[in-house]
């Protein structure tokens, strides 16, 4: 165990996590410039990353950087970030890889709060979905655990209520979908599929502001997360406060995927995946947050940009990308654990 | 002297208690054993001395306070616990693994001190793993593996250390080993240590004190001598025996007093 001290905060971290987390953020600053730049508009590269910052330009620029490709790369950032965080916290909880938001039915649950707000009282501002995300995750969170619990939670029983309260929540989508205004319904049908492009600056400010109050809580918490790994029992015989721990946690990750859901609607496979490639990628033994933020970040931001390199009629938006990404992995991991190996 | 003591206590997990109203004083700087059949409230017990059980009546004090005032990190620091399955975080290295018994001592934004690396590597040197600190437990024999996780208690640097069925699971040669150390580490650092057993001759060869229970209730306690008696065997086990004496150490060494298939 290298270990490495940063300034007089005193942050330890292991060398090899702090030079992969190096690396991610030196890859996704080249893959922000490069979403600012990327497209057929004839702008220079200069003028781009000028219009990004808000030096103003020229008219085609100052809109198409400045108002669309900007906001749309931010909140692939930002969102990707909320998810990393949000699947590693909870599969850190749960002890199981399979336990992402968007697996055990958060995220269908944020989604249809969501919807039924745009249905009751109309898709006025993004913070009124964004807080009927959050209420519906809420809810969806804890009728999970209201099923899944035993003196306790019981990862495996809180995954499969997860899977069924999914079912449930999309039933309530359908049916909020079938009833609504033509108009509320083909917005929330296109939020519904999940997705990035659109996005606008107040997108960005949603997601920045869950980010920046609750990315620091779980920080926050970090040492708390990591002792839980070894047991309940081991973490309070360490001196860590298991339960409000644990509570706190839980519901951060939950707040987090109803906050990313709210800004793109649901992305799904983000969350499942980023955890365990940032676990990969820095060899660390238990659960690693800014990794797994940066890396969530990185794969949205891919993910969106790939999928604008398509050809016209294969340009999916970005949650049908994911999706075709990210079952491979889910089918690998229940492969993994047929056959008994570590999970 | 005494810092650990349970008085009236009455523990379950909700239901009909399972320690029904005993009175424990841990004897400090000594070994002590807790024996008794399955299901006789023993690991109850050793849960509510390190606070992860909470008496329904009655109390646990530690140095004279109720354990429950005692604010959770604080307790940390001075008892220390190996649970009977903990759980190993993937890919984690040996050194890694014993560092996270210094949790209680650190706190957020607090840099890692050279305390901490002190107590780290002293607790390596003990338990004899300095030359394998950076093997991943995972690939750790079954006694190397426990002896990771008693280092970790270690490096908690706690006077009191519990520890819930230690010898579990290993082959008879780790078995005592794992007493060896436990042994070492009393005499020579003077820690006070408590453990559940199920091996009636390793509570009789290395505990100085040994706390029978049976039903939820203290049925004897004292030195080994005292109390494991035929008698007690036959009141507590509900097996007839003989108590011989160790051709090694001289202390008892109970033997069934039916051979194989009853026969006497």
């Amino acid at each position: 165990m290298r270990i490495l001290r940063i300034g007089p905060l005193g942050i330890t971290t292991h060398r090899r996590t702090f030079a992969v987390g190096l690396v991610m953020l030196a890859a996704l600053a080249a893959l922000v410039i490069f979403a600012l730049v990327q497209g057929q508009s004839g702008i220079t590269v200069l003028d781009s990353l000028k219009a990004a910052v808000g030096i103003p330009v020229g008219a085609p620029a100052d809109f198409i950087v400045g108002q669309v490709r900007a906001p749309r790369a931010l909140t692939a950032v930002l969102v990707g970030a909320m998810l990393g965080v949000a699947g590693a916290v909870l599969q850190s909880l749960t002890r199981n890889p399979l336990a992402s938001p968007d697996f055990i039915g958060i995220s269908m649950g944020a989604g249809t709060g969501a919807v039924l707000t745009i249905w009751l009282v109309g898709a006025t501002s993004l913070w009124v979905t964004a807080a009927g995300a959050v209420v519906g995750a809420l809810t969806t969170a804890a009728l999970i655990l209201a099923l899944s619990w035993r003196r306790g939670i019981v990862p495996l029983r809180l995954i499969l209520a997860g899977i069924g309260m999914g079912f449930v929540a999309q039933a309530v989508t359908q049916y909020a979908l079938t009833r609504m205004d033509v108009h509320d319904a083909g917005n929330a049908l296109g939020w519904l599929v999940g997705s990035v492009t659109g996005r606008t600056w107040t997108h960005v400010s949603v997601a920045a502001a869950v980010l920046a109050i609750l990315l620091p809580v779980v920080l926050w918490h970090a040492r708390s997360l990591r002792t839980m790994e070894m047991g309940d029992d081991a973490a309070r015989a360490l001196g860590i406060p298991v339960g409000s721990s644990r509570a706190v946690l839980a519901v951060c990750s939950v707040l987090l995927a109803a906050g990313a859901v709210a800004v793109t609607g649901p992305i799904g496979f983000i969350a499942l995946v980023a955890p365990a490639l940032a676990l990969r990628a820095t060899r660390s033994a238990g659960v690693t947050l800014l990794p797994s933020a940066l890396m969530g970040a990185l794969l949205l931001l891919a993910a969106d940009q790939l999928s604008q390199l398509m050809p016209a009629t294969l340009q999916f938006p970005v949650g049908v990308f994911t999706a075709v990404v990210g079952a491979p992995y889910l089918l690998w991991l229940v492969w993994r654990a047929s056959r008994g190996g570590p999970s | 002297m005494t810092r650990l003591q349970t008085r009236e206590a009455v523990i379950g997990y909700g239901g009909a208690p399972i320690v029904r109203g005993v009175d424990v004083d841990i004897p400090d700087g000594r070994i002590t054993a807790i024996v008794g059949p399955n299901g006789c409230g023993k690991s109850t017990l050793l849960r509510a001395l390190v606070r992860l059980l909470s008496p329904s009546s009655g109390t646990v004090l530690l140095d004279g306070e109720d354990i429950h005032r005692v604010p959770t990190r604080e307790v940390a620091r001075r008892v220390g616990l190996l649970p009977q399955s903990p759980i190993a975080p993937a890919g984690i290295t040996v050194k890694e693994l014993v560092a996270r018994g210094r949790t209680p001592h650190q706190k957020v934004l607090r840099p890692w001190s050279a305390q901490d690396e002190t107590a780290v590597m002293s607790a390596l040197h003990s338990t004899a793993l300095t030359d394998i600190q950076d093997v991943v437990v995972d690939e750790l024999s079954g006694g190397q593996r426990q002896r990771a996780w008693i280092a970790m208690t270690l490096a908690q640097d706690t006077p009191l250390m519990i520890l819930d069925e230690p010898t579990t699971y290993l082959d008879i040669a780790h078995q005592y080993d794992v007493m060896d150390l436990l042994h070492r580490l009393n005499t020579r650092q003077e820690r006070t240590i408590v453990m559940v057993v199920h091996d009636l001759h390793q509570a009789a060869r290395y505990a100085h004190h040994v706390i029978a229970m049976r039903d939820g209730v203290v049925a004897a306690a004292g030195a080994p001598g005292d109390v494991l008696t035929e008698e007690l065997i036959r009141d507590v086990f509900s097996l007839e025996a003989r108590v011989l004496t160790d051709p090694v150490t001289g202390t008892p060494l109970v033997v069934p007093a039916h051979g194989p298939g009853g026969a006497r």
